[in-house]
């Protein structure tokens, strides 16, 4: 004679499932035998709210296949890799269920297969996968600036960013005022760039003295890159600051109060130079005196480089196509 | 169900489905998804790695992340190998060690590269991280056995403990001997830096002899060869071993006992180390030869047909380091052999001679390019090299992820047309999408640039050493590189413009390393102003570089990317700008 355990799911249907189908399940085990229940329809164990009949019916299908004991770990594992072919979402379901009654062995698989889906793809494509907002501010997300080969771009852009920092703090001291986000800035090209039409004739070509060897010390040779050295952190030494900055997280961590306060004390910490950073011209953050001698020394700098930068460097651009002349060594080395 | 709420998972699942995920770079993903993600992240993240220590400070990394276990931390730039950053530059790790002791009471695993660490730091770190693990010290200096024996006294669950390629000054304390009797948990032991006087051999043999875990062990030289086989038969489950000198008399007792050692050692899968190697006793590991994946023989001065001989043995060769006494017809047998070789490395025997001493040209690394399919990573000294052979490199290994050649003599042109490799290095990017690191050296122009700046989109390091004739070079990699983080370059023509005009693509690197280029201090100071988050350093030993004429060029420049702004640790050589330079200067 077969036993059976009654179910209610979330939806209030009630179902009977094979006793040693139904024990699988921790949660279940539990109910039935600290609590006495699931024997009849009238005590049916009530399954937590993240478990719908359907998500139900593949924990069950799950549980009927592994609580099998003769199986091989080749068959479960075959079994799991296919059981687990799902679109996102009834995984999240599924994670959600099999957490709920406690059932580790399916929440690791399902856990793992969301790992995968997360990996190697960029925030806005996780953000689109599982509906999240796209709550964190320009700042908290200082994501490393994507290259541009267009030099205004990446000016334009760290403008622009430099600007949010500023919205972002003005807005932390008008707690609910709403700020208008200006999303295009369409001055003109930073200062930068519109001196740099230097002469390439001050390339020196320099040529070292043959005395001049690399000295290469078996030490770096025998170095192994480790793939670790490949992780770029930007985001995470950026962020140790956004951390600070977040005025919820300021709360949690300064113990002391006013909010704001602590913000401009932490970013006194941050920022060391500070008065660089003062009201004057919106665009670059620096004082105007300091910018002025800044302009001042640009000028003076462009003259002394005089010229045709753009033009030279079309010039050596299409030059790179024809044959260039030999550069023989000295000590007539080659063999 | 509404849609969002059908995705929504709780934080404790959240955390779980986090747990599986470990890279850093992925981990980083996820915390810049959305806030409720980023709080579950920074709460359930382990690991930290800081590439560069002054990117960020300890506190920093301490607040926004409470629960670290493990923490990997960078100093010094890689320039520092090749004597290119004065002593006392900097990279101290007490700061972190101070902070960590008091906010991560459970960190276990410490693992530090080109960094200054002192007694006081081994001995914090004994003292405060009560189930220390795991300590790695690659290439740091600045502490003694003394540091190292409080290590060995206090951590109970030490597992693995590797000095690699470390400056250990002797104290002359028998340090071995202070991991207690019932100390047994070492896995990984990596002592190969130490001198004679550091380790006493008995010490040793007992510590071996009682921890069964024990898979990893690196000797020092000092160690005698007979005592090779004594630790071989106390630890037969080894899977790495470097060998202390490998040279004695020849003696066919000895032989006989070390073959014997070996061949108990079914697991051994790695070997290193063969100081001074008497040829006459590699025979003795050939019964481990057919199972083993690596063999670093860069220390062992054999010829040519005693390295086939060895190498004919192994099939199963993953990856080999050399000598370039392996020569052209060694690299041949190689090719033949070792069809899974993944990893080359060949040295030079005699650098700084003019004339070559071996006979490895560029057709050995050809024979290996073309044998070998598997071939992902290549470091080649050579004294000549032709673009045509680059080409066909770069032809039969696509795969290749790093690749380093170093023409010995700088401005080596092409031996068979006279011409730069600006050709033959273009091949390699254009062919080798996956590169990640490269190395360049002989003759180049701008062109080479041209190309790295075309192709190499997915290059990370990039080192170049007389090279180039102007800054459209250095224009080109700045601003073509996407994926770049660590460019080092020295003896260049590099100036200026074209560090200014690409001044934002700095705070997308980790760092750039420039000596004996053509950068002004006005440059310098120029970039410092514009651009907060970089830490501008001039590196110059000759006097402050403000005293010298204007056009006179900076000696170093080491620029990075931080958020823990300018330093406060650095010597008497290192310029930065300051709110007041005089001030900087004055007593």
């Amino acid at each position: 004679m077969k036993s059976y355990i009654w179910l209610q799911t979330v939806d209030g249907s009630i179902q009977q499932v094979e006793q040693e189908i139904a024990m699988f399940c921790p949660m279940i085990c539990h109910e039935v035998i600290q609590k006495g229940m699931g024997s009849s329809k009238n005590y049916a164990i009530s399954l937590p709210q993240q478990v719908n009949p359907a998500m139900l019916s593949l924990i069950l299908d799950y549980c009927r296949f592994h609580q099998v004991p003769g199986r091989s770990n080749k068959e479960r594992k075959s079994f799991d890799e296919k059981f687990i072919r799902m679109d996102t979402k009834r995984l999240c379901e599924l994670t959600s269920a099999a957490d709920s009654l406690q059932l580790k062995p399916l929440v690791d698989l399902t856990s793992r297969a969301l790992a995968r889906i997360i990996e190697g793809k960029a925030p806005e494509e996780i953000r689109e996968i599982f509906h999240l907002p796209d709550d964190l501010t320009e700042e908290e997300k200082l994501e490393p600036l994507k290259n541009a080969t267009d030099d205004p771009r990446i000016r334009l852009l760290n403008r622009l960013y430099a600007k949010k920092r500023k919205e972002l703090k003005e807005r932390e001291k008008l707690k609910n005022v709403e700020v208008d986000e200006e999303l295009v800035d369409d001055r003109s090209v930073d200062d930068l760039l519109s001196f740099i039409n230097g002469d390439d004739g001050d390339s020196k070509g320099i040529k070292t003295s043959k005395s001049k060897k690399k000295n290469r010390r078996r030490k770096d040779l025998l170095k192994s890159t480790s793939a670790h050295e490949a992780t770029k952190n930007h985001n995470k030494e950026s962020n140790g600051l956004n951390s600070v900055c977040r005025s919820a997280e300021v709360r949690q961590i300064l113990p002391s109060v006013g909010a704001t306060t602590n913000l401009q004390d932490v970013e006194d910490d941050i920022f060391p130079n500070k008065n660089e950073f003062d009201d004057g011209d919106i665009d670059d953050e620096i004082d105007p005196t300091l910018k002025e001698k800044i302009d001042r020394e640009v000028e003076d700098f462009a003259r002394r480089l005089n010229s045709d930068w753009p033009e030279r460097m079309q010039e050596i651009l299409s030059l790179g196509q024809e044959k260039k002349p030999v550069h023989l060594s000295l000590n007539g080395k080659g063999s | 169900m509404p849609k969002r709420l059908a995705y929504s998972l709780s934080d404790e699942v959240l955390e779980h489905v986090f747990s599986f995920i470990q890279s850093d770079k992925d981990r980083n993903v996820v915390s810049a998804v959305c806030k409720s993600w980023y709080e579950i992240e920074r709460w359930c993240r382990r690991k930290i790695f800081v590439g560069n220590c002054y990117a960020v400070s300890p506190k920093m990394v301490i607040r926004r992340f409470p629960q670290v276990r493990s923490i990997e931390l960078k100093g010094k730039p890689h320039f520092a190998d090749f004597n290119l950053v004065p002593d006392g530059w900097g990279g101290y790790v007490l700061p972190w060690i101070t902070e960590m002791a008091g906010a991560y009471p459970w960190l276990d695993e410490i693992r530090l590269k080109r960094m200054v660490v002192t007694d006081e730091s081994l001995e914090l770190i004994a003292k405060s991280f009560k189930d220390f693990k795991v300590l790695v010290l690659a290439s740091c200096e600045g502490f003694s056995t003394d540091g190292l024996a409080a290590i060995a006294a206090s951590c109970k669950n030490l597992r693995e403990l590797d000095l690699r390629e470390s400056e250990v000054d002797d104290s002359s304390v028998h340090w071995l001997s202070h991991f207690p009797e019932t100390y047994t948990s070492m896995v990984s032991l990596n002592i190969s830096c130490l001198g004679s006087g550091e380790v006493s051999f008995s010490a040793l043999e007992r510590l071996v002899s009682r921890c069964p875990n024990l898979r990893s062990l690196k000797l020092n030289r000092a160690v005698p060869l007979d005592k090779t086989a004594n630790i071989l038969r106390l630890a037969p489950q080894l899977v790495e071993f470097s060998t202390c000198t490998y040279s004695a008399e020849l003696r066919s007792d000895v032989f006989s006992n070390l073959a014997g050692a070996f061949s108990n050692c079914k697991e051994l899968r790695s070997l290193s180390g063969f100081w001074d190697v008497v040829p006459d006793y590699l025979p003795a590991i050939y019964s481990v030869c057919s199972r083993l994946t690596s063999l670093n023989l860069s220390y062992a001065t054999i010829h040519s047909p005693d390295l086939i001989k060895l190498v004919s043995h192994c099939p199963s060769l993953q990856r080999l380091l050399v000598l370039d006494y392996i020569e052209d017809s060694g690299l041949e047998a190689l090719a033949s052999n070792c069809k899974d070789l993944q990893e080359l490395r060949v040295f030079p025997s005699d650098p700084f001679d003019v004339e070559p001493n071996a006979s490895l040209t560029e057709q050995g690394l050809v024979a290996v390019s073309l044998g070998c399919p598997k071939l992902q990573s290549v470091l080649y000294f050579c004294r000549r090299m032709s673009n045509a052979a680059l080409v066909t490199i770069a032809q039969n290994c696509p795969n290749l992820t790093r690749f380093r050649l170093c023409i010995i003599e700088p401005n080596t042109a092409d031996y068979l047309t006279g011409e730069p490799f600006d050709v033959g290095f273009g091949a390699i990017v254009e062919h080798c999408k996956d590169l990640i690191r490269l190395s360049l050296s002989g003759l180049l122009t701008d062109c080479v640039f041209e190309y790295i700046g075309k192709y190499a989109k997915k290059l990370e390091m990039l080192s170049v050493a007389f090279a180039g004739d102007s800054d459209l070079g250095l224009h080109h990699v700045l601003s073509g590189c996407e994926s770049l983080r660590k460019l080092e370059i020295r003896d260049c023509p590099f100036g200026d413009k074209a560090l200014l005009t690409n001044a934002a693509k700095l705070e997308t690197m980790r760092s750039l390393l420039m000596s004996s280029c053509s950068v002004s201090l006005e440059a310098c100071k120029l970039l410092s102003q514009k651009m907060p988050r970089l830490n501008v350093e001039v590196i110059d030993e000759r006097g402050p570089p403000d005293s010298r004429p204007k056009n006179c060029t900076v000696d170093k420049l080491y620029i990075y990317r931080s958020v823990a702004g300018p330093r406060f640790d650095m010597p008497p050589f290192v310029w930065t700008k300051d709110e007041d330079l005089a001030l900087r200067l004055s007593p």
